[in-house]
């Protein structure tokens, strides 16, 4: 039997841990805990913040599939996800009836639109340095949600487009009672968007995993040299950059299902792409997982802000400024966002990543 | 055969092809609206060199890129708001040398802001991050939310409605063709600050060292200059004309509001695009480009003008992407 290369040593011994050890039973319970919140918290705010983490998750996963394992900064990502949503609310709430096949069509739309755009501006952009991908996707963004308020005949403008749900996913639709509570078209709708989101994430790791996946951190490590050694890099950040912003719309079109409609601030905006920017580097740049604890962490706190608000004011009752401050939490989002970049760049799974790893190397060490 | 020819004469080409496209809009409306068109143009585009200067120059000497010039714009501009305010008799009253005095009072108050406001930038965030493009843009982009939220706290939230001196408004009737004032002396404005700057860069002792450093920022450092000041004080200079900027563009939109920044800042990029990254020849150039077609399109289809510029930026990436002007010019 020939020699087996290192990368193929490390991807058997990762093979045989995958089902076995404490991160595996972590990420089974996380699944859980996700499959069980429409019955544990029936309240419409804990269903909402369970979704929008799994979307917002998904979302940041495929963003940091750019930056964290390619080193590709885009701030155009949120306005893939806007594709994503318009497509679907312009197929079935504004263009046609409410039916599962004007639904796909809308998928199939958006994922054409996508395709198209991002190998465009990949092809444009690429063939300069790096930073110029982070300009230009800024002003396309930018340029975006401008054509998608001033055209408002085709998108329904400042307003938006709503939608109705239907069919399955129609609120009234009710499949009779589970454990309890009422299998309505919400909690299917809630698992249809859930199984999705898990696929695509699935597909996310699958693809880091791949011979594909090694070549894009090999060109976020040192980009010279996996071209000396004979790699295209230009096409494999265009195809890097297709799968990340393709994952980006069709979460665009789960979202828009979920909520019902879709303007330019709930879609296309940019207080969403900051968002997105700090759930990224708060969970951890170049670890997929960094997703669903930046996405938790920053969701949780938006929900919980207001309480905290009312918190310091009863805390510190003369001290307006402290007030003004505390409404301002974009401003202290801001400020720990500087100090995440600046101190603690591996995010929160990062560095436990670190810290496991460095307590295995200082266990083997110590042993010897 | 088509290649020495194009080698040969190809940057006269491209002038002229690009003066042809300048005058096309003529054919589609009256020479005077077009010397309007023009002017407003040139004045816009000399507000946008303020801006795109500062970020050309920081990126030409440091390689930083600074995502947060857009919110020091605002500065810029929130700080001559504060200006106008407290010297309102003087904006007020119809003549010449008071509301001069009352403009060049808020030049000093936004260059001011702005100097300050660079130094402290480059000192507690930029300078940890110098050499990694990526970091770069990440900690500018956090510093420019920062910031925001503090105009939002200094000032307010709103959108507050800048005064404008009297004198300034208003046109002048110059054989029937109306000339807007503020334009022209914004076009002054933007002449004279790029005469100094090329007057600093080319006959002073600094401007040599800051030239020299453009190219080889090491060196500089082995001839036994402090580079690191150098770098604080470029840095400081480029968001103090930025702060200009923002002054010049509040008077000219007559309104202030928290995010202003952000869509001037993509503005500034595409000009910086056009011209070259590092030259300020080329962010001139680029920014009349941006003024002019910007003007001359939203004159004749309205709704393409954001449009129409972001169409110059993708042509300029496909037949020469490193932008018009080499860095240093």
């Amino acid at each position: 039997m020939t020699d087996q290369t290192p990368v193929q040593i490390h991807r058997q011994m990762q093979r045989r841990k995958q089902f076995t050890g404490f991160p595996f039973y972590l990420k089974l319970a996380l699944l859980m805990l996700f499959i069980a919140v429409p019955f544990l918290f029936p309240a419409f705010k804990s269903v909402d913040l369970a979704l929008n983490v799994i979307i917002f998750s998904v979302l940041v996963a495929s963003f940091d599939l750019l930056l964290g394992y390619t080193g590709i900064l885009s701030f155009g990502h949120v306005m893939f996800f806007g594709i994503g949503a318009y497509s679907v609310a312009m197929l079935t709430g504004k263009y046609g009836d409410a039916t599962y096949a004007n639904l796909g069509l809308g998928f199939m739309i958006a994922i054409g639109i996508t395709l198209l755009v991002a190998l465009l501006i990949s092809f444009l952009s690429l063939r300069v340095k790096a930073i110029f991908f982070a300009m230009v996707t800024l002003a396309i963004a930018e340029f975006a949600i401008i054509f998608a308020t001033k055209a408002s005949e085709f998108t329904g403008g400042e307003d938006g487009i709503l939608i109705s749900t239907f069919g399955v996913f129609k609120r009234s639709f009710s499949l009779g009672e589970f454990l309890g509570r009422d299998i309505n078209g919400k909690m299917i709708t809630y698992y249809f968007i859930l199984a999705i989101c898990v696929v695509l994430f699935l597909l996310m790791m699958r693809f880091i995993e791949s011979p594909l996946g090694r070549v894009m951190q090999a060109i976020r490590d040192n980009e010279p040299r996996a071209e000396a050694i004979g790699y295209k890099t230009f096409v494999f950040k265009m195809i890097s950059i297709c799968f990340g912003c393709l994952i980006a719309t069709i979460l665009g079109a789960l979202y828009v299902m979920w909520t019902g409609y879709a303007n330019p601030e709930s879609v296309l905006g940019t207080p969403i792409m900051v968002d997105v920017l700090l759930m990224v580097i708060i969970g951890g740049m170049g670890t997929l997982y960094g997703g669903i604890a930046g996405a938790a962490f920053v969701l949780i706190a938006y929900t919980f802000l207001p309480d905290l608000q009312k918190i310091a004011a009863s805390l510190f009752p003369g001290i307006p400024f402290l007030h003004a401050l505390m409404e301002r939490w974009h401003l202290i989002l801001g400020i720990l966002f500087i100090l995440v970049v600046l101190f603690f760049p591996k995010g929160i799974v990062g560095s436990i990543r670190e810290y496991v790893t460095r307590r295995k190397v200082t266990k083997v060490a110590g042993a010897n | 055969m088509a290649e020495t020819f194009l080698k040969k004469w190809g940057k006269q080409l491209s002038i002229a092809i690009f003066i042809l496209l300048f005058l096309l809009p003529l054919t589609k409306m009256g020479f005077k609206t077009y010397l309007t068109l023009t002017i407003a143009g040139c004045a816009m585009g000399m507000m946008l060199f303020l801006i795109a200067s500062g970020l050309s120059v920081i990126f030409g000497l440091m390689d930083v890129i600074n995502f947060a010039h857009g919110a020091c714009f605002a500065f810029g501009a929130y700080a001559g708001f504060s200006t106008f305010n407290a010297l309102q008799a003087w904006v007020d009253a119809n003549s010449w040398f008071l509301n001069f005095a009352a403009f060049m009072c808020a030049i000093l108050a936004a260059v001011a802001v702005g100097l300050v406001i660079g130094v402290l930038l480059e000192r507690f965030v930029v300078r940890y991050v110098y050499g990694s493009h990526l970091f770069q843009i990440l900690i500018t982009f956090g510093a420019s939310v920062v910031l925001v939220e503090f105009i939002k706290i200094i000032w307010s939230p709103n959108d507050e409605v800048m005064a404008v001196p009297l004198t300034f408004q208003g046109n002048w009737d110059v054989f029937d063709v109306i000339i807007l004032r503020y334009p022209i002396i914004t076009i002054f404005l933007g002449l004279i600050v790029y005469g100094i700057i090329q007057t600093v860069l080319k006959k002073t002792k600094v401007g040599k060292i800051v030239r020299a450093g453009v190219e080889d920022a090491e060196m500089v450092q082995a001839m036994g200059h402090n580079i690191f000041l150098i770098f604080t004080g470029v840095f400081a200079v480029g968001v103090a004309f930025a702060a200009m900027g923002g002054l010049t563009i509040s008077i000219w939109s007559r309104s202030v509001y928290p995010d202003m920044g952000g869509w001037y800042l993509i503005f500034a990029f595409i000009v910086v695009i056009i011209g070259g990254l590092g030259s300020i020849t080329g962010s001139l150039v680029g920014a009349l480009i941006v003024g002019l077609a910007y003007n001359y399109v939203a004159y004749v289809v309205p709704w393409a003008a954001a449009g129409v510029n972001i169409l110059i930026m993708v042509i300029i990436l496909l037949i020469r992407p490193t932008g018009l002007f080499a860095a240093g010019k």
